[in-house]
């Protein structure tokens, strides 16, 4: 049965038709392209997910090394769902609405293309290359330079064809999505390339101009503007689009949506420090992200407020019409996380929530509920429309809805209670002052809650799978309406100002204004982080024994970061009682001067490495070996992927001499002409530790990875304690 | 980078304040919005509210699921 299209009271009248009516064409086939790629890669994405999440149940039997290890595929999976599942989704949405909303096709279908088949072409690039080591180290920003600049050309091919489609509208005013979709635009083109920016070492290694605090600033400033400007701003678009449509009415307040719009974006650019509290970032920028995070509730609250009551005296639908269910679990979803988010950058809640299972809970209500449920909303919207057909089963889609819905339940339920154990195990002391539990008994602890995330995540999976078959059997049987036929008077050339009218009103005619507001709202926030902790030394301080890294070091650095090593490990000791007895003095910002990228990590599935080569934390290169080569055998019941391939393979000391220049341009003080002779050292230190391994009854050459990546873990921490300094200051 | 302005800004003193500026900026940015969304015309208002409900946009079959 359709819908009653009288039971739309609120509709206004047309405005007067003043310009000639024209016939033109909206284009479909973009959508489905859009639509087909966000359910293939989403269910692609999903099962690397689920997959990752039963590595930590099984690590010997599903972590297939090197290209599957859980380091290399966590990446994949947080690639796949965000840039893949969610960015194909904005796109298809965005495709379907903004041609409606300025009452115009595409300004050119040939750069629609490009930016569909780019697009494609980069997940691709990064489902080759992240499997095989090529990683920036950087969370959701890990692929490598030439990707990098796909990805600017790419964003812009898109940019310019919605300011061109703008520029040739039929609809004088830009509706409130039209604001979401320019501010997610200029945002993230600014984001991806400050984040961005570094030195090649080779065609798939670089490193980033930034390092160690600054890195992690910058990385943080963009990581939290991710979720902010890719995940939330053009889904809050699509929101203001679809759900008046589902729900058949006009959204519950536009004066909110101006309020929310503008204050969201101020407000989410300058909370990127909260992901940085109690590290070695400085105070007063900690300071900053906690205000800002905190006021964001408001913004982000009447997104959600405005979302859900559009629905008012709609509710009766919602029971019947499964679109909307999908809609409101989403919007409920954003609700949670948007109150959750504010709460977690609480220093005091922080203390106990970061590093544990409980961000990565977090993370999912909002990507599961918020970006996930949306996206199959629009989807069993849109498909039906653009096939001119009617969805093949709506009992399968209710059924999809129940799984998807059950399947949050159970992957976020158990991860909170698992965050919540794990910050209490590690944070306890017997009566006589010892830690109470080792960090391995907190890791055999968690597995029956990954278990029961796993069923979640499992349910989930079967949803969209359910829902890609539903919507198969729907287009099988129609044909597309790839140029759908509408009708509307061009605009004006001249605009006739109506009496009382504002400066906003002005901005929101003209798209130009609005970017370069937007521009300037979202620059400001950045700035201000950012300057003081570039300029100041004081924001620094400076720590006389902390050296370089050995040419053999920095290789093993790298091998780290290619392994994806801090996907589990932090190195950033937070100045708590039961992290210094843990792993040492807390860490000082000086210490990371020449780490390139920085590598504090976000999640302790296994304990912090900052100190690993220092102090009581110290293990033997023969340990080392051993547990690199077979971590069972060492700590029963470790979850971490066996890494006996850094035996078999010989390390690539061709590129030590460039990478000693790269970092040389960085900064970092190796003496001139270092770089030819850096491998003698390199040799050198590799046999002092086949050397000594051979002493303990390991035999291995010493040009294996293994050596250098060893040499890098007893270096770790070790400046300010060798050189019998704590961090004093200069 | 930066040399060039860095000089300068280390002798900023108190540069730490601008958490505090910034915080003021924000709150003088949001009366402005708010003053603004007072005091919009609600003709127009209802018409772009509107907007995305144009049913010419749309083909004749709704939503399937009812």
């Amino acid at each position: 049965m359709q819908l009653e299209q009288s039971t739309l009271t609120t509709k206004v009248a047309e405005p007067p038709v003043t310009g000639k009516r024209e016939t033109f064409y909206y284009d479909n086939a973009i959508v489905r392209n859009f639509s087909y790629a966000t359910i293939i890669w989403g269910v692609v994405g999903m099962l690397g997910g689920l997959w990752a999440a039963l590595q930590l149940l099984f690590p010997n039997v599903l972590n297939v090394g090197p290209w599957f290890n859980f380091g290399r595929l966590r990446p994949l999976h947080t690639n796949a769902v965000i840039f893949a599942f969610v960015g194909n989704g904005i796109f298809m949405g965005y495709y379907y609405s903004i041609q409606r909303l300025l009452k115009s096709r595409m300004w050119s279908d040939k750069l629609s293309r490009i930016h569909f088949w780019g697009w494609q072409l980069i997940i691709v690039a990064a489902a080759i290359t992240l499997p095989l080591g090529y990683t920036t180290g950087k969370e959701y920003a890990e692929l490598e330079w030439p990707i990098d600049i796909a990805i600017t050309v790419i964003w812009l091919v898109f940019g310019w064809n919605m300011f061109a489609t703008i520029l040739k509208r039929r609809e004088r005013h830009l509706y409130v999505a039209v604001w979401f979709y320019i501010a997610t635009f200029v945002t993230v083109a600014v984001l991806h390339v400050v984040n961005s920016i570094e030195i090649p070492a080779g065609f798939w290694k670089s490193y980033p101009v930034y390092a160690g605090v600054q890195d992690a600033l910058v990385q943080w400033w963009y990581g939290h503007n991710a979720v902010a400007f890719f995940l939330t701003t053009p889904y809050l678009g699509l929101m203001y689009y679809f759900l008046p449509k589902a729900a058949n009415r006009p959204v519950y307040s536009y004066k909110l949506s101006i309020i929310h719009f503008w204050a969201l974006i101020f407000l989410y650019i300058w909370a990127g420090p909260h992901h940085l509290l109690y590290t070695a970032l400085p105070n007063w920028a900690q300071s900053l992200g906690i205000v800002f995070s905190f006021m964001l509730i408001f913004p982000s609250w009447g997104g959600m407020i405005n979302g859900l009551l559009t629905l008012r005296g709609a509710w009766d639908k919602v029971r019947d019409d499964v679109i909307l269910k999908f809609m409101v679990v989403a919007v409920t979803a954003y609700g949670m996380a948007t109150f959750e988010g504010p709460m977690l950058s609480l220093k005091s809640i922080n203390a106990l929530s970061h590093f544990t299972d409980w961000t990565v809970a977090h993370v999912h209500v909002g990507g599961l509920g918020w970006n996930g449920m949306l996206t199959f909303g629009i989807l069993y919207w849109i498909i039906p429309k653009i096939f001119r057909t009617e969805l093949f089963s709506k009992k399968l889609a209710n059924l999809h809805f129940w799984l998807g819905t059950l399947g949050i339940l159970f992957w976020a339920i158990p991860m909170y209670w698992a965050g919540f154990m794990q910050t209490s195990m590690w944070k306890q002391f017997t009566p006589s002052g010892q830690l109470k539990y080792q960090f391995l008994d907190t890791v055999t602890f968690m597995k029956p809650f990954y278990a029961v995330r796993g069923f979640g995540g499992t349910l989930f999976l079967l949803g969209a799978i359910i829902m890609m078959y539903n919507l198969f059997k729907t287009v099988a049987k129609a044909k597309i309406v790839a140029n759908e036929q509408a009708e509307a008077p061009a605009l004006e050339k001249v605009y006739h100002k109506h009496k009382g009218e504002h400066w906003h009103r002005w901005i929101e005619r003209k798209p130009a204004p609005l970017l370069i507001a937007s521009l300037i709202v979202i620059l400001i926030g950045g700035a201000v982080e950012m300057i003081p902790t570039f300029m100041i030394k004081s924001n620094i301080p400076t720590i006389a024994a902390v050296k370089p890294y050995t040419p053999l070091e920095l290789q093993g650095r790298d091998l780290y970061v290619r392994e994806g090593c801090y996907v589990c490990h932090s190195q950033m000791i937070r100045p708590f009682r039961h992290e210094t007895e843990r792993y040492g003095e807390y860490s000082k910002a000086g210490e990371f001067v020449y780490d390139h990228p920085f590598q504090w990590g976000s999640k302790r599935t296994g304990p912090d490495l900052a100190r690993e080569g220092a102090g009581n934390n110290r293990k033997s290169n023969a340990w080392h070996f051993n547990h690199l080569d077979d971590p069972q055998s060492i700590s029963t019941g470790s979850v971490m992927p066996a890494y006996s391939f850094l035996i078999d393979n010989a390390l690539d000391t061709s590129t030590t001499a460039g990478k000693i220049r790269v970092m040389q341009k960085l900064g970092v003080p190796y003496p001139a002409g270092y770089d030819k002779i850096a491998n003698q050292d390199l040799v050198k230190q590799a046999n002092e530790i086949a050397e000594d391994l051979k002493k303990n009854s390991v035999s291995v050459k010493s040009d294996k990875e293994v050596i250098a990546i060893i040499a890098y873990l007893q270096r770790l921490g070790t400046d300010i304690t060798k050189n019998k300094m704590t961090a004093e200051n200069k | 980078m930066f040399k060039f302005i860095k000089q300068y800004a280390e002798t900023i003193k108190g540069i730490d304040v601008y958490p505090i500026i910034s915080l003021f900026i924000f709150v003088l940015f949001f009366i402005a919005v708010l003053w603004y969304v007072r005091k919009m015309d609600k003709r127009k208002l209802e018409e772009i509210r509107n907007l995305p409900l144009d049913l010419a946009d749309d083909n004749s079959y709704t939503n399937p699921t009812k």
